[in-house]
């Protein structure tokens, strides 16, 4: 029984689901859905998810996205321990706000500042690099309380986060200031379970894609 | 020791933190943090929270910021059960959905209006910020289809944070009524979600007045 998963490899999002799925021993059937050709709005996609967005998951009826509340919902249901998700309230409070840092502060300002250049031909803002060298100060500084981003374990916190850090990573942002990330980055690299299968070569199919849109450029 | 909210009433998300507080029956010490005098950098602030962003919530030794991560802590905690924050995993899984699309898209996407109105000296709207909150709308709509609420069938966090967030730019102006389902559950939620006119209803009109005062006129 596996769980139908619509993504594209070189999406940050999509990388943290899939994560997730190994690191849980989850079977996820691999549906790629090219959002550069506009594949997420076929009616067949739309049905399952009407804001169109990647990744979706179909849980065998139960459709979900929103890369976040899928890896929260895959640990719920299929964790055989709650290590990736304390579900200790106070725990579970640090991860979750870890998590919506990364989705409304840290890979919101590298959306805001890579994706109009990337995909709709505007000039880089450098205003917009400071507020993400400013979310990576934020990073480092939870970093320096613990060896992972929620703790002394790895968390899904851990693997959104690198999902989204390995993406500035790949598109050569200067990390270097960030000591703590870069302890962070090599210990993540290390433990977490598929890693290289999971984030590692697909981070480098979104470097290939910026790669050819940038192209003459 | 007890709960001690950091809380900035102008802010939609805090606004959020307030009200699952009053809708657990919860006695907080709400203390005051001024963004548009720049409190939340103080010192004794930083310290509380480095990233120094409100609402942030202390009980007892641990503190919690992001007014979603605080939403889901107090129903966990102090929930005397689970409606307005399911534990079953599917039900679950579209609160933090709604929650996500509110964190990520919709409140962006108000902040990306409101921001440089308040603190950029801008005086119009962008016509593709307006489309883009309009599409974020659309999307509640559709969220809202067959729904009483925005996750389901009960009033959950998902609505409160949403709310709120909504409550700021109708405030500012913003017309929701070609949105039927939107503007069915808003109502509601105004009439339904405890404590609404004086945790979030003032708060909404503080926010409003302030953006409106600084906006050329007819921009919304």
């Amino acid at each position: 029984m596996t769980i139908d998963f619509y993504y594209i490899p070189g999406s940050a999002p999509c990388r943290a689901v899939m994560l997730t799925a190994i690191a849980l021993g989850v079977e996820l059937n691999y549906k790629l859905t090219d959002v550069m050709e506009g594949k997420q709005f076929e009616p067949e996609f739309l049905k399952i998810n009407p804001q169109h967005t990647i990744p979706t998951i179909n849980d065998n009826g139960f459709s979900l996205w929103e890369s976040r509340a899928i890896m929260g919902y895959l640990v719920n249901k299929y964790g055989k321990d709650d290590s990736l998700y304390p579900k200790d309230p106070v725990k579970r409070a640090v991860v979750d706000q870890r998590m919506f840092f990364d989705l409304g502060t840290l890979y919101q300002r590298l959306a805001d500042y890579y994706y109009p250049v990337y995909f709709a031909g505007a000039a880089f803002d450098p205003e917009k690099k400071t507020k993400i060298m400013d979310a990576l100060q934020f990073l480092d500084t939870f970093l320096s309380k613990s060896t992972y981003a929620a703790g002394e374990q790895l968390t899904i916190a851990d693997l959104t986060l690198v999902a989204t850090v390995t993406t500035l990573e790949v598109v050569d942002f200067d990390l270097s200031s960030f000591k703590n990330i870069i302890r962070w980055l090599d210990v993540v690299k290390k433990n977490a379970p598929g890693y290289e299968e999971a984030n590692g070569k697909n981070v480098l199919a979104f470097k290939a894609l910026v790669d050819n849109l940038m192209k003459g450029r | 020791m007890g709960i001690t909210l950091y809380h900035f009433p102008p802010s939609a998300p805090s606004r959020c933190a307030l009200l699952v507080c009053k809708a657990l029956g919860l006695d907080v010490d709400v203390q005051i943090v001024d963004l548009f005098a720049k409190e939340q950098l103080k010192p004794d602030f930083v310290q509380i929270n480095p990233q120094h962003c409100v609402p942030t919530l202390t009980d007892g030794d641990c503190t919690i910021w992001e007014s979603r991560a605080i939403a889901s802590y107090l129903v966990n905690v102090y929930g005397k059960d689970d409606s307005l924050y399911p534990k079953d995993p599917k039900q679950r899984a579209i609160v933090d959905q709604r929650l996500h699309f509110d964190c990520g898209t919709l409140y962006p996407r108000i902040r990306a209006i409101c921001f440089p109105v308040l603190f950029l000296g801008e005086v119009e709207i962008d016509e593709d910020k307006k489309a883009s909150l309009e599409e974020a709308i659309g999307f509640l709509d559709i969220f809202l289809e067959g729904n009483n609420f925005m996750a389901g069938t009960n009033l959950t966090i998902a609505d409160i944070s949403i709310a709120a967030s909504l409550s700021s730019i109708i405030a500012v102006g913003w017309d929701i009524s070609a949105y039927s389902n939107v503007a069915a559950w808003f109502a509601k939620c105004s009439l339904e979600i405890p404590g609404y006119v004086e945790a979030n209803q003032t708060g909404a009109d503080q926010f409003g007045k302030a953006v409106k005062s600084k906006l050329a006129p007819g921009q919304i």
